[in-house]
């Protein structure tokens, strides 16, 4: 019921009688209850969707702390609590973590260094074929991963035999593949802001004699940040969580922490993988508390915000 | 008492001297000096094994081992990829990838007089293109308890898990899991067709009312432990793992046609063409199926042994004796699948159509 029409019910009210003044009053009621009822309606649909998203998370968490010894299983709550798991973690696991962090970090800033001036073009250049050129830039989410993957790993063989640098195997190899990966976050997101842009603040800065670069700078990036932000966030976590493309493009020393889960559960099942998946869950939760509380996440990534965080 | 202190001094440094000359890096031949071999496996337990058993015998002699971790289709892959230039010197390959590099020329001659533990192996499981490294033997897996509380007998083949009891308590592999093809042909042949007609085998797996295709055996074991299902279609090593983790199961071989009782799936090890150090390859090939090694890896990843000392060896555990086929004699009837004779397209398409898609 909208506020006018609530304002009419009351009005009605004014004027009636009271046989009408009841009815009025019936109404009133239901509509606040009816009110009522959507509220709840949203809480309950708010909290079963956090525990759809968390309900795995929760799982893990709990599971790990589940002792059992060497033949222990996924027990959720942990019939016998321990933090055994915590102490079995391999090294291989906090190394393999190191690399991922590493290149997920690159991976989001080469996008973004790469994303935001192809989205500035393909917004507001006239460079013809602008359209296959964006088909071009979101490419790398139509193609599985896997082909990806197996795409490079050819590429790197032929480029190693015109050149004599093979970069399978290598941390440039992997990088490569994972920007690819990355940049259409970052281009979605930047180009989605663009579009809304106001182009007449930049008019603004120009005609008040500032010159193009400084208006870029002092306008137009503070405006498209939150979209920039959003993009590089969306790109750390693809690059991060990537399994299908990395499995091709891994070599010893350079095995990324969801490859060498993965490896490690394909044959088996190590329950020590549960004790570092928490420590991952808690690790993000705490550089998203961080972020949240010295940037202001909500603030940069709300498209069309200030940008300028708290 | 400075000739005592001298002397003393003397005898420390000679003992210091001697346990130097005499430690395993000292002793070394120094025979693989800068070399570093690269190992395409399965990660986790199986990884560490071979870290354990294999990796500081080549380090003695002067090497280094590294690995290419993952699924040998996904190292298969690369292979692919790479046209035959592998990032690696050995890899594992699955018996039903046997006809896949039979089409390619990616593998290296292995030259079987420099193997000399193939004298541990039946000959069945080496020739020159590679080295029978680990078995598994499928199995009906049960809750014994629970087939008791249902006044249920033991299964004996895969038909007895079709029972109103058992609905959606069974979990069978997926096709394109582990040990999907072997089990999928050994259910086909046992419910009467081959391996060109596998129609019986759907048909059957149909009326099982299964509650999982599983991708990887762990879940079984979470699923025994969580009471999910009372029997599943799982290499022994699973029902082991089970077992131990406090669930009452057993293993049973199913009866698959005649005299064929339970089936056998292997892996094998092959070197590649590519390699630069095939001497390496084919020692760290040797010591895979020498009897420390596939000592190891039988009793901490599950899989069964190819060296015959070593299946000999596993009867003094009770567990391992309760729940495996030891006798060579029944050993060597159950059912391996000749994968020449197999189209997999056809069945992985036919298991989709019929299974995945009803």
């Amino acid at each position: 019921m909208s506020a006018r029409e609530d304002g009419l019910i009351a009005a009605d009210a004014v004027r009636a009688t009271p046989d009408t003044r009841a009815v009025a009053a019936g109404k009133a009621m239901r509509w606040r209850s009816r009110q009522a009822v959507n509220f709840w309606l949203k809480w309950v649909m708010v909290v079963l969707a956090y525990v759809f998203l968390h309900a795995p998370l929760i799982v893990v968490i709990g599971a790990s702390f589940n002792g059992g010894g060497e033949y222990a299983a996924i027990e959720f709550p942990p019939a016998s609590p321990s933090i055994e798991w915590y102490f079995e973690i391999p090294m291989q696991q906090f190394e393999a973590l190191g690399l991922s962090f590493a290149l997920a970090s690159l991976a989001s800033l080469s996008a973004v260094i790469i994303g935001v001036p192809a989205a500035l073009g393909l917004v507001r250049s006239n460079l013809p074929g602008k359209t296959l050129i964006g088909v071009v830039f979101r490419s790398p989410l139509q193609i599985p991963a896997v082909v990806s993957g197996i795409a490079f790993l050819q590429m790197y063989y032929l480029v190693g035999d015109a050149t004599g640098f093979f970069a399978q195997g290598s941390f440039i190899g992997l990088a490569i593949g994972h920007i690819f990966i990355a940049i259409p976050y970052v281009v979605g997101t930047v180009v989605a802001v663009l579009q809304r842009f106001d182009h007449r603040l930049e008019e603004a800065a120009l005609s008040l004699g500032a010159s193009p670069w400084r208006t870029f700078r002092r306008v137009t990036l503070p405006v498209i940040m939150p979209g920039v932000y959003a993009g590089a966030l969306y790109a750390f976590m693809v690059s991060f969580g990537d399994v299908p493309l990395s499995i091709f493009l891994t070599a010893p020393g350079y095995v990324t922490y969801p490859v060498e889960l993965f490896s490690a559960l394909e044959n088996d099942f190590d329950p020590s993988i549960l004790a570092s998946g928490t420590l991952v869950i808690l690790f993000c939760l705490v550089v998203m508390i961080v972020v949240q509380r010295v940037v202001g996440l909500d603030a940069l990534l709300k498209i069309g915000g200030t940008g300028k965080g708290r | 008492m400075v000739r005592h202190g001298i002397a003393r001094t003397l005898t420390v440094l000679s003992a210091l001297t001697a346990s130097i000359a005499l430690s395993p890096m000292a002793m070394a031949d120094g025979k693989f000096d800068g070399v570093t071999l690269r190992i395409a496996t399965w990660g986790g337990s199986n990884k560490a094994a071979i870290e354990q058993s294999i990796v500081p015998k080549f380090e003695a002699l002067g090497g280094k081992i590294e690995f290419v971790t993952g699924s040998p289709q996904a190292n298969f892959a690369k292979l692919i990829a790479a046209r035959g230039r592998a990032p690696f010197d050995v890899m594992e390959i699955l018996d039903a990838q046997l006809p896949d590099f039979a089409q390619t020329d990616y593998l290296a001659k292995i030259d079987l007089s420099k193997v000399p533990n193939t004298k541990y192996l039946e000959s069945w499981s080496y020739n020159e293109m590679g080295m029978a490294s680990w078995l598994t033997q499928e199995t009906i897996c049960y809750n014994t308890e629970k087939y008791a509380e249902l006044g249920l007998p033991a299964p004996t083949t895969y038909r007895d898990l079709v029972t109103p009891e058992l609905k959606g308590r069974i979990s069978i592999p997926d096709i394109t899991s582990g040990g999907g093809l072997a089990n999928f042909a050994a259910i086909s042949i046992a419910a009467g067709g081959d391996l060109k007609n596998v129609k019986p085998g759907i048909d059957l797996i149909q009326d099982m009312n299964v509650l999982k295709f599983w991708s990887r055996g762990g879940e079984t074991v979470t699923q025994f432990q969580t009471g999910d299902i009372y029997a599943a279609v799982v290499h022994a090593g699973w029902c082991v793992r089970a077992k131990n983790a406090g669930s009452p199961v057993q293993t049973v071989h199913p009866v698959i046609k005649d005299d064929i009782v339970g089936v056998q799936k292997y892996g094998r090890l092959g070197i590649m063409k590519s390699s630069k150090n095939y001497d390496a390859a084919l020692w760290y090939v040797n010591e895979f199926v020498g009897i420390d090694n596939q000592f190891t890896l039988a009793t901490q990843t599950g899989v069964f042994p190819t060296n015959k000392e070593v299946v000999a060896k596993l009867g003094s555990d009770p567990v391992l004796k309760q729940m495996l086929e030891l006798d060579p004699a029944k050993l060597g009837k159950q059912l391996r699948i000749d994968y020449s004779q197999v189209n997999i397209s056809d069945w992985v398409d036919q298991w989709t159509r019929a299974i995945v898609t009803n």
